[in-house]
């Protein structure tokens, strides 16, 4: 009898099992990214290997492209329609969700796997004292030059060392030397027509995150640390803004800004020009190294110019949990997955992410797993890496950011960047404007 | 009895439209119209602030004055333009020349490219560094512009392009020719009239209502222009093309002031309908109809 109960109850226990496993079998997860293409395939790669080490999970990638405000503007329709992703790249109005509510509270998950404390300290973003987000990776801003242009054209190769980085002024020089008309002229030499241009020394990115780094580094600010206060109108600030301006308006190392401005999806892509030798210099997001790994040339990065002191960015996407997953553990699980360098390396040593986990940093071993290869150009270490310990946070508790910049400062950086204003007058109308606004309302 | 049985089919055939209309018009327009009291960001919940959105449209956006310039200055370069362009095209391809159809075809063909795919490609010809349209300036010796990068040049480039899918207007003008007896035309020639005198006496009274037709719809396409510049500049530089929609689109999508957006929404509708009957109102002056007892 009591050899017969046990083998009901085993036999109990097997059906469970496999009941369990047959309901795992059921857990569907959808993930939703933005990126380049390459971004794209190595997104999918990552889940595709998630799936693997987890069976009964699947995950289906729901990719879009990111121009601006577009996936904001696609997850609002996406929450109003009920059809949200179970986790997510997030963007701009990240406190305005999470506020309402939106995010799961990843908090449970984190105290109980102890994992708060292996990660950088930036990494969690909380609302209310809950973590409803993770930045996706660690990212920052770098000097790419392509080697060989600058070998032809003889000019010297600039540092990597961040502390000893050139000048502004240094930079604008080599600039110069490498801008060359179809007469072979150069700036500043009678006769240059800055309309036949043929290489361009420099495009600098001027979305907003990326002229962070340019302002810092002269002392200037955007916002205040409370953000009730906008910075813009600073000497500081305005200097700096008004030497980007002046390497198209003055120096005319830089092309007008109706070929890369505006539009993501139909400029020229300035990787491809560096390739090319159309221009000598790129400052961007250290993410391109992905895209720069696929496209064969000498690529080389230095350190950011210095202005009074060294600065550098911390920037990168969100990662939540939406609260309406079905299947909050797996959930969980992939974002856990994707946070671990260990499991996804192939985005962290292709030169998408840098990680958010610290001993990837510290540990020698780690950091030699993701940096020592071909897509980590020889001084990543010192001019990008070694950066990131002077490194600000985007400002992303600042309400109403996005209108702020988007209806306020963006246009009148156009006529800045157009030469049809100093940055003098154009940020002074600018930040007056923000100020009449009524949208500074300090921080989430 | 059949006369309940025709009713009854009456209603029936009525009823696709019917509904259509209720569901699908008349039903979002009364959520429009209440949706514009509130203020509303689609995740949190509404907030009834009554005429809040029209006070602030009126006397705090600055952008609210700024698309509406946009938009006018749009509607009032392009529909002439268009209309002048594409009556012209017409009256060239109603002529007896050989191939014909080939030429109906090649300038129809543009407006069978889907809208994205035919900005992108004017996005690269627009380019300032490497387009075609500063190449070919630059070959005749003329000087280069920066076309959408420059404030003053954005919105007279967004009209060019249109200009290049007139094809549905044509069409529609093509048809009306076509309309016109033969015996009129041969009699201004019996007179002696020139090809002037059948343009202005003919082909124009007669084609008024056809003209009357693509002002009314051009118009209102005017007013709506959205795809092109969201696409091209985003509004851009500095707001210089922003037009009305665009604005509205930013406003709903971009900031979350759905509500705001509504409101926004409602006024272009009045000033839609505001702007149809003043054309149909001056209609009286100029369009002819053929067996209209004046």
């Amino acid at each position: 009898m009591k050899k017969g109960f046990a083998l009901l109850v085993a036999l109990l226990l097997q059906v469970c099992f496999a009941a369990s496993v047959l309901t795992a079998e059921n857990i569907k997860l959808s993930f939703m990214f933005w990126g380049s293409p390459a971004e794209d395939q190595a997104i999918r790669k990552a889940l595709k290997d998630f799936e693997g080490a987890n069976p009964g999970i699947s995950v289906t990638p729901l990719f879009a492209t990111y121009s601006g405000a577009e996936y904001d503007a696609k997850m609002k329709a996406m929450s109003e329609s009920d059809t949200l992703p179970d986790v997510g790249y997030f963007g701009g109005s990240f406190y305005d969700y999470a506020s309402n509510n939106f995010f799961l509270d990843m908090t449970p998950y984190i105290e109980k796997e102890g994992l708060k404390k292996d990660y950088l300290p930036q990494t969690w973003l909380t609302y209310k004292d809950k973590i409803y987000g993770a930045y996706t990776a660690a990212e920052s801003q770098v000097v790419y030059y392509n080697k060989k242009t600058l070998q032809d054209a003889g000019v010297a190769l600039p540092p990597t060392d961040y502390k000893k980085a050139w000048t502004w002024d240094q930079y604008v020089s080599a600039w110069t030397k490498l801008t060359i008309d179809k007469g072979g002229k150069h700036p500043g030499e009678a006769g240059f027509d800055p309309k036949k241009v043929v290489r361009f020394g420099v495009f600098h990115e001027t979305w907003d995150q990326m002229l962070f780094p340019v302002v810092w580094s002269n002392g200037g600010d955007i916002f205040s640390e409370d953000g009730k206060q906008i910075l813009i109108d600073t000497p500081e600030t305005i200097q700096a803004i008004q030497r980007l301006a002046d390497l198209r308006n003055k120096n005319l190392v830089m092309s007008s800004p109706g070929l890369t401005e505006y539009n993501s999806t139909s400029k020229a892509d300035p990787k491809v020009l560096l390739q090319n030798g159309q221009i000598g210099f790129y400052v961007s997001g250290q993410w391109e190294l992905l895209d720069f790994a696929g496209m064969n040339f000498p690529l080389g990065i230095g350190a950011l110019p210095i202005q009074k002191k060294p600065a550098q960015l911390y920037v990168s996407g969100i990662n939540v949990i939406f609260k309406k997953t079905k299947n909050p553990d797996a959930a969980w699980k992939l974002q856990k997955w994707l946070m671990s360098p260990d499991k996804t390396l192939d985005l962290y040593a292709k030169g998408l992410w840098m990680p958010t986990k610290s001993s990837w940093y510290t540990n020698k071993e780690d950091l030699a797993k993701w940096v020592n290869n071909p897509a980590h150009p020889a001084g990543f270490k010192e001019a990008v890496l070694d950066s990131m310990t002077i490194s600000r946070v985007a400002p992303a508790r600042i309400k109403n950011y996005t209108q702020i910049w988007s209806e306020f400062v963006n246009p009148e950086m156009d006529l800045i960047w157009l030469g049809k204003q100093s940055a003098e007058v154009g940020l002074k109308k600018a930040a007056a404007k923000v100020r009449a606004s009524g949208l500074l309302q300090g921080l989430w | 009895m059949t006369f309940r049985k025709d009713t009854l089919w009456g209603w029936l055939f009525c009823l696709p439209l019917a509904l259509g209309l209720t569901i699908w018009v008349a039903f979002p327009l009364g959520v429009a119209v209440v949706m514009s009291l509130f203020q509303w960001n689609m995740i949190s919940p509404a907030k009834f602030i009554g005429l809040g959105n029209y006070v602030f449209m009126f006397f705090t956006d600055h952008l609210f004055w700024q698309s509406l310039y946009v938009m006018a200055l749009y509607t009032v370069l392009s529909v002439p333009l268009q209309l002048i362009v594409a009556f012209g095209l017409a009256l060239l391809l109603n002529t007896k020349a050989k191939g014909m159809g080939i030429f109906r075809t090649i300038f129809y063909l543009p407006s069978l490219i889907p809208v994205v795919v035919s900005t992108a490609l004017w996005l690269w010809m627009f380019n300032p560094q490497y387009g075609y349209f500063n190449l070919i300036l630059d070959t005749l010796g003329l000087p280069t512009q920066e076309w959408l990068s420059s404030p003053d040049m954005v919105i007279p480039s967004l009209v060019l392009m249109s200009l290049w899918s007139v094809g549905n207007i044509v069409i529609i003008f093509l048809a009306g020719l076509q309309g016109i007896p033969k015996e009129l035309e041969e009699a201004t020639q019996v007179d002696g009239g020139n090809a002037w005198h059948r343009l202005r006496h003919v082909i124009l009274p007669f084609m008024s209502p056809v003209i009357f037709y693509n002002l009314v719809m051009g118009v209102i396409a005017g007013l709506q222009v959205f795809t092109q510049p969201y696409i091209m500049t985003n509004g851009g530089p500095a707001n210089a093309s922003l037009t009305y929609v665009l604005h509205l689109y930013k406003q709903a999508f971009q900031f979350s002031k759905m509500g705001y957006a509504n409101a926004l929404a409602l006024v272009l509708l009045v000033l839609t309908i505001v702007l149809s009957l003043v054309v149909f109102k001056s209609s009286d002056k100029w369009v002819y109809y053929e067996g209209d007892k004046k």
